[in-house]
């Protein structure tokens, strides 16, 4: 006689997990959540909540005249600053049709290349806790960073938030020991980059934990829109710098790092080269600077008013492609001024780098992205 | 294991180095000239006034509206003893507002604004808020007592696009960077 | 024997040991921010007494004076009484321990055996942290650490039975549990030259029995929940740290004892507690210094590579050395043969770390996702 009691099948009844990973972050990356749904160690989904930032940073220039809006960019990125400043100076100059002068262009070129390098140094430290280390490489990279903002400090009087760059040059001239104090920070940071490289490069048990972790095909980074070290990691060798070069980077003579795989290492490997790399390019720019020149434009008025039409002006910033949207009216305030943040739009392609990864590399993958939250959410 | 091998030599070498801390505040480093504290304002030690007329541009293009200015008849030209017309009356300056863009330092005509390069205009802690709010008073004293020796002077940039105050004998004070 | 009464002798004893590990805990705490300051090339703690020295007793009685914070719907048995589990059997493996042929509270012949098998019993502890916290990070640490610790004491005890087996007895014979006769056998040569391939495991098992990096994974959950001590403070979590710093004095020691010979070599037997004393106090402090300094240049490890160090590397090679041990025990070659199969033992150990290393890791396909637009957005 067939059995009516059910079968019953001894299988061990498991609940996905769900774990959030607050907006409290442990310290690296700012107000960002993702909930995790977990089986066991795997992620098997991933979901990112943004908005924790969001300060109306594209709202509120449209009641600031062209000079104030400068502030506003120091804040969205705020740690490559001098970076997000010139991508807006470019969209304005683009805009008025300026011409910046040649000593303008070079003090551009080296505070934003040494920018760079701060910014990688940053990631670098705040990497390495994510990895894991007890601190070392963060304390390594601040050391060097230290020096870099130090120079900052010298020329523009602040450390982070400079103000510096206007739309037809940049505020005031360098002090008169500019070159020297330049040489000497850019020789204690390659000293610097070494103790990294001999911390972090080699170690292997960073490689166990970084080698192979996501990896991305250069197909997969085009389709999600990744930018900057993300995409050149991945083998396709785009640099706006080269493909697009603005001011006057087609007379300097430095090479693109691309990596192989796209995994967390190659990020990680792209970056530290860059920073040398950045290096290379302010020595030739410190060796071409005229000696004395003009530092703004002719002819420019306390107010600026630029005439109706929009503008589109992007860089090579230290976290991808980051972009500034005009739309002018002819009044001294802009009438839409959009930022696209290099952050936000790597950050879009977390759901596929994280899932079927374990929870301990989430985080690590997180942290290769290099995000800045207020570029995220602006 | 070789990689972890040269991690330890290399530490080795970097924990005898000097440590590079500055036992902050028993020690303190040297600020630049061109450090960037909160503005004051400065003291005409000649005319025995502020420099500031109280002609509002700085509070007109400060981008986060920390500053509130007015102005009055200056008793002293009435008197002969100041080419000023105008004199500031009161200027109130939300610290916790200011973001040190500079801006107002640019943009004033009479260089009677600048950012306060020392120690003392860095260590802002307050215990109240309204602590923050820095009135006429506060704001001249770095400059009256001394305090502020050498304030930066951008000579170059938008601000300084040759304008003038009409008719004064530009009267400008300030060290020349 | 202090005084000719034993209880007063005991008594006196117990005493220093309940002194010395306050002591210890605080004096390790202050060296450990100071060394790993000076690896980052900066200063450790300077402010509270000359040079920082009184900043683990500043930080003593803020935890002292914490409140003592317990979670609504925590089982309150687990979660009260799991601290103490964890402190009591390192405390009281430490009683066993020798400083020198007559300093210690009392030698067991199974002394070694009895060290190892009492500090597991910690293990038990931070599962009932994990368990009574109601917590899921707390859960997930605790999972996580009772894997790692059982996994890794494994090879710890194998590593340290191997060299118990060939230790040299003062009878002439071969094999001992009991920590004096292991350091009086050292007396020309200690056991890390016949065992470096023992010496090797038994100090990154020793390292993951600690968990410190690159072992560390079960107290740092995301880096900023401590796993299974997420929810105690003030005291509670103390006793933690306390637990923790005793453990490391413990293995730091016995590593001591059991590989570089103790207090016996160089200076051998007879020159008394005054030398012998610091000998084996700078021993282990040459093992806490390089604990530290682990702990300050290395990386963790996640929780799979973790474990598959342990059972695919480290257990193998343990018994390959106890397999190798027994041969030159039963043909009776010479220590000189110990010496060679165990190096190249420990040849073999660097090579398959580099090797477990730099393959590649196996490249793992995203799940297929479904489309955004079905996914309901949670708030």
């Amino acid at each position: 006689m067939a059995s009516t009691a059910p079968q019953h099948r001894h299988e061990l009844e498991t609940i996905d997990l769900h774990i959030n990973v607050g907006p409290q972050h442990p310290a690296t990356h700012g107000v960002f959540r993702m909930v995790l749904t977990v089986n066991g160690e795997l992620v098997e989904d991933c979901d990112p909540v943004i908005g924790y930032m969001h300060r109306g940073n594209e709202k509120l220039p449209e009641n600031c005249d062209y000079r104030q809006i400068i502030g506003y960019h120091d804040r969205t990125d705020y740690l490559a600053q001098f970076n997000t400043e010139w991508t807006y100076c470019l969209a304005v100059e683009k805009l008025m049709g300026l011409e910046v002068p040649e000593r303008a262009e070079y003090i551009r070129v080296i505070l934003g290349e040494l920018n760079r390098v701060a910014s990688h140094l940053m990631w670098a430290g705040a990497f390495g806790t994510d990895v894991g280390f007890f601190g070392t490489p963060f304390m390594y990279a601040f050391r060097e960073r230290e020096v870099i903002q130090d120079l900052f400090e010298a020329v523009t009087g602040e450390r982070m938030m400079y103000n510096y760059f206007r739309p037809g040059g940049v505020a005031w001239d360098v002090p008169d020991d500019f070159e020297e104090h330049c040489r000497y920070v850019v020789d204690h940071v390659r000293r610097g980059l070494d103790d990294l490289d001999a911390l972090m490069t080699d170690n292997e048990v960073f490689l166990a934990r970084c080698r192979g972790l996501s990896p991305v095909t250069p197909e997969q980074a085009i389709n999600w829109g990744l930018s900057g070290p993300m995409l050149r990691a991945c083998g396709v060798k785009h640099d706006l710098r080269r493909a697009e070069p603005y001011s006057i980077y087609d007379r300097f003579d430095f090479e693109i790092p691309v990596g192989t795989q796209g995994d967390v290492y190659d990020r990680y490997l792209v970056r530290m080269e860059e920073m040398r790399q950045s290096l290379r390019i302010v020595e030739q720019a410190l060796k071409q600077m005229p000696k004395n020149g003009p530092i703004m434009a002719e002819g420019l008025k306390r107010v600026l008013r630029p005439p109706a039409g929009e503008v589109y002006a992007r860089t090579e910033s230290p976290r991808g492609e980051y972009g500034v949207y005009i739309v002018s009216r002819g009044a001294d305030k802009p009438w839409r001024h959009k930022v696209r943040g290099a952050s936000f739009c790597n950050l879009s392609a977390l759901r596929e780098m994280v899932v079927g990864n374990y929870v301990a590399d989430a985080i690590i993958i997180l942290g290769s992205i290099d995000i800045v939250l207020c570029e995220v959410d602006r | 294991m070789l990689g972890i091998l040269k991690t330890i030599a290399a530490s080795v070498g970097i924990a005898a180095r000097k440590p590079v801390t500055v036992q902050y505040p028993t020690e303190r480093k040297e600020l630049p000239q061109r450090s960037r504290g909160f503005p004051t304002l400065l003291w005409d030690f000649e005319h025995d006034e502020p420099f500031c007329t109280g002609c509002q541009v700085c509070a007109r293009y400060c981008p986060t509206d920390c500053m509130t200015v007015t102005m009055k008849d200056n008793p002293k030209y009435a008197e002969g003893k100041s080419p000023r017309k105008k004199i500031v009356d009161t200027f109130y300056i939300d610290y916790a507002r200011c973001m040190r863009c500079d801006i107002c330092v640019e943009v004033c005509n009479f260089d009677a604004i600048v950012m306060d390069n020392t120690w003392r205009s860095v260590e802002m802690s307050r215990f109240d808020r309204q602590d923050l709010i820095m009135d006429l008073e506060a704001l001249l004293r770095p400059s009256k007592t001394g305090q502020l020796k050498n304030p930066f002077r951008e000579p170059m940039g938008v601000a300084h696009s040759g304008w003038r105050p009409k008719g004064e004998g530009a009267e400008r004070g300030g060290e020349e960077e | 024997m202090i005084g000719d009464n034993p209880w007063l002798d005991g008594l006196l004893r117990l005493l220093v040991i309940a002194v010395a590990i306050p002591l210890a805990v605080i004096v390790l705490n202050y060296l450990e921010r100071k060394v790993i300051g000076r690896v980052q090339n900066r200063l450790g703690p300077m402010r509270v007494g000359p040079y920082g020295t009184l900043q683990a007793v500043a930080d003593t009685i803020k935890l002292l004076t914490k409140e003592d914070v317990r979670p609504h719907s925590a089982d309150r048995w687990t979660f009260e009484l799991a601290p103490y589990v964890v402190v009591v059997p390192t405390v009281v493996a430490l009683v066993t321990l020798p400083l020198t042929d007559d300093l210690f509270v009392r030698n067991l012949a199974l002394g070694l055996f009895f060290i190892l098998a009492v500090s597991t019993l910690s293990i038990v502890g931070l599962v009932m942290a994990g368990w009574g916290s109601d917590n899921k990070y707390a859960i997930l640490g605790a999972m996580r650490s009772a894997a790692q610790l059982i996994s890794y004491e494994i090879p710890l005890v194998m590593a340290a039975v191997a060299v118990a087996m060939v230790a040299h007895t003062p009878d002439g014979g071969r094999g001992s549990l009991d920590l004096v006769q292991l350091v009086d056998g050292q007396g020309r040569v200690p056991y890390i030259v016949w065992q470096p391939l023992a010496f090797f495991i038994f100090t990154v098992a020793a390292l993951a029995e600690l968990y410190r990096q690159p072992f560390d994974i079960p107290v740092a959950e995301s880096e900023v929940v401590g796993g299974p001590f997420v929810e105690y403070s003030g005291m509670r979590w103390a006793m933690f740290m306390m637990a923790e710093y005793v453990n490391l004095v413990l293995l730091s020691a016995l590593t001591a004892i059991v590989f570089l010979g103790g207090w016996n070599w160089p200076l051998g037997n007879e020159v008394g507690p005054a030398l012998q004393v610091p000998l084996m106090a700078i021993k282990t402090a040459l093992f806490i210094l390089f604990f530290f300094w682990a702990r300050a240049i290395l990386p963790r490890l996640r929780i799979d590579q973790l474990m598959a160090y342990s059972w695919q590397v480290l257990l193998p090679l343990a018994f390959y050395q106890i397999i190798a041990n027994g041969l030159v025990l039963v043909y009776d070659w010479p220590d000189v043969v110990l010496g060679v199969l165990s190096g190249a033992g420990a040849v073999a150990a660097m090579l398959l770390t580099y090797r477990m290393v730099r393959r590649p890791a196996p490249v793992r396909r995203p799940l297929a996702v479904a489309a955004a637009s079905t996914r309901e957005v949670r708030v």
